[in-house]
């Protein structure tokens, strides 16, 4: 028998006028570093660095499920409403989850969408974080897949969408993780990918704010799989150019989802990023 | 290229959990290698019929057209970036998706697990 250490719990925030009832875990002490979970996914992703003690001995680490994913519910009237997320809902859903539970400036780390939205919070509310880490995360990318293929009645989008994802799963994942990785996308409420992608997909606003993030009072780092399809390392640096001071590192064996689908193999690459934010924050200090 | 289809077949018909998958694919798809055609006829998940062309008077329902050296990449048991998945053929420009796309994502895992079937284990090789 093993009880882990990972704690989860709820938090009301209002969000858009309406209140969100958010799920959370958490586990570690120290410096808190919050964590943003893909598209098509929730926090579940982070359960093997939230498990991990040496790195939660300085580090708590906190994610929480965007609502409509995992264990945080639609807000209310849901089931008469399109989901599509926005950058704008993004931003403020994340800034009422810091504010609900104190948080001072934590490092923000999020992969894929929650890469992108981190750096967006990098532009324009850098004063709310110490650093960013953007796994998988890159300034625009328009679909090469039609999102409405993740939400119709004749098919499960779920089943869909951990299918398309499995392309960016890189062939160095354990099995066993790879499965899992997928069975989150199979498990996403109906049409939630396709609105998660809207965003992700569709607003290229990001574009034109890269230049404005200043790195030397809020560090950022990107870390790319090499495996990624989706945000490909060429992407990746394309995106970290664009940033004056932000560092890149790729991973030559993971791929889009690489906290999730080969845990042990991503553990050296959040730890030098966690290493690189705080060397960079005692100096700006 | 024949005999891979073939151990795919063969594999396939012994795969309980892919028949499953399978089990409301009945369709023909036409994979094209250097130009050679394919015609691979799948009837509820089982692959029946292997059928190489070329043919004008073969209907299929969706294409996978690449190169052979491509497919013996993808067909390795750690493929290089772009050379481990379909689509990422279709990125890095080696291959190409024709037809009813949609019908192949309702079925995506089924085929991609299927046409993997061909991929070499480790320390085996293809």
């Amino acid at each position: 028998m093993s009880i882990e250490p990972i704690t989860g719990r709820y938090i009301t925030v209002e969000v858009e006028g309406a209140a969100r009832r958010i799920y959370f875990e958490e586990a570690g002490q120290g410096r808190p570093v919050l964590c943003l979970h893909t598209a098509g996914a929730d926090t579940r992703q982070w359960r093997h660095l939230l498990n991990d003690a040496e790195l939660t001995s300085a580090n708590r680490l906190i994610a929480f499920d965007m609502p409509w994913h995992g264990k945080s519910l639609p807000p209310e009237g849901f089931e008469t409403e399109e989901y599509l997320l926005t950058t704008e809902g993004y931003i403020e859903t994340i800034l009422a989850f810091i504010d609900g539970l104190g948080l001072d400036r934590p490092v923000l780390a999020g992969c894929s969408m929650g890469g992108r939205i981190a750096l967006q919070l990098a532009a324009l509310h850098p004063e709310k974080f110490s650093g960013f880490i953007a796994i998988e995360a890159s300034d625009f990318q328009p679909a090469w897949y039609d999102i409405d293929w993740f939400h119709r009645p004749d098919a499960h989008g779920g089943e869909m969408g951990a299918a398309l994802v499995s392309a960016n799963i890189s062939p160095y994942a354990p099995p066993a993780e790879r499965a899992n990785t997928l069975w989150m996308f199979m498990q996403s409420g109906p049409g939630v990918f396709r609105g998660d992608l809207s965003f992700y997909t569709k607003d290229d606003s990001l574009v034109a704010r890269l230049p404005q993030i200043d790195t030397s009072r809020t560090p950022v780092h990107i870390i790319v799989g090499a495996y990624d399809l989706t945000c490909t390392p060429e992407d990746a640096a394309r995106t970290a150019k664009a940033i004056p001071g932000a560092t890149l590192s790729v991973m030559d064996e993971l791929g889009h989802f690489p906290m999730s689908e080969h845990p042990e193999g991503f553990r050296p690459f959040f730890a030098e990023a966690l290493d690189k934010v705080s060397k960079l924050e005692v100096a700006v200090a | 290229m024949i005999e891979n289809f073939k151990r795919i077949q063969a594999t396939l018909a012994k795969s309980p959990h892919l028949l499953r998958l399978g089990r409301l694919f009945s369709e023909t798809v036409l994979i094209e290698v250097d130009g050679d055609e394919y015609y691979l006829s799948f009837e509820k998940g089982h692959l029946t019929q292997i059928e190489q062309g070329p043919s004008r008077k073969t209907p299929w329902r969706f294409a996978l057209r690449t190169d052979a050296e491509a497919l013996g990449k993808f067909w390795q048991p750690r493929p290089e970036p772009g050379f481990h998945d379909i689509f990422g053929l279709v990125k890095i420009g080696r291959g190409r998706i024709d037809g009813d796309t949609l019908c192949l994502v309702k079925n995506l895992r089924f085929f991609k697990e299927v046409l993997g079937i061909a991929r070499a284990q480790e320390g085996v090789s293809a």
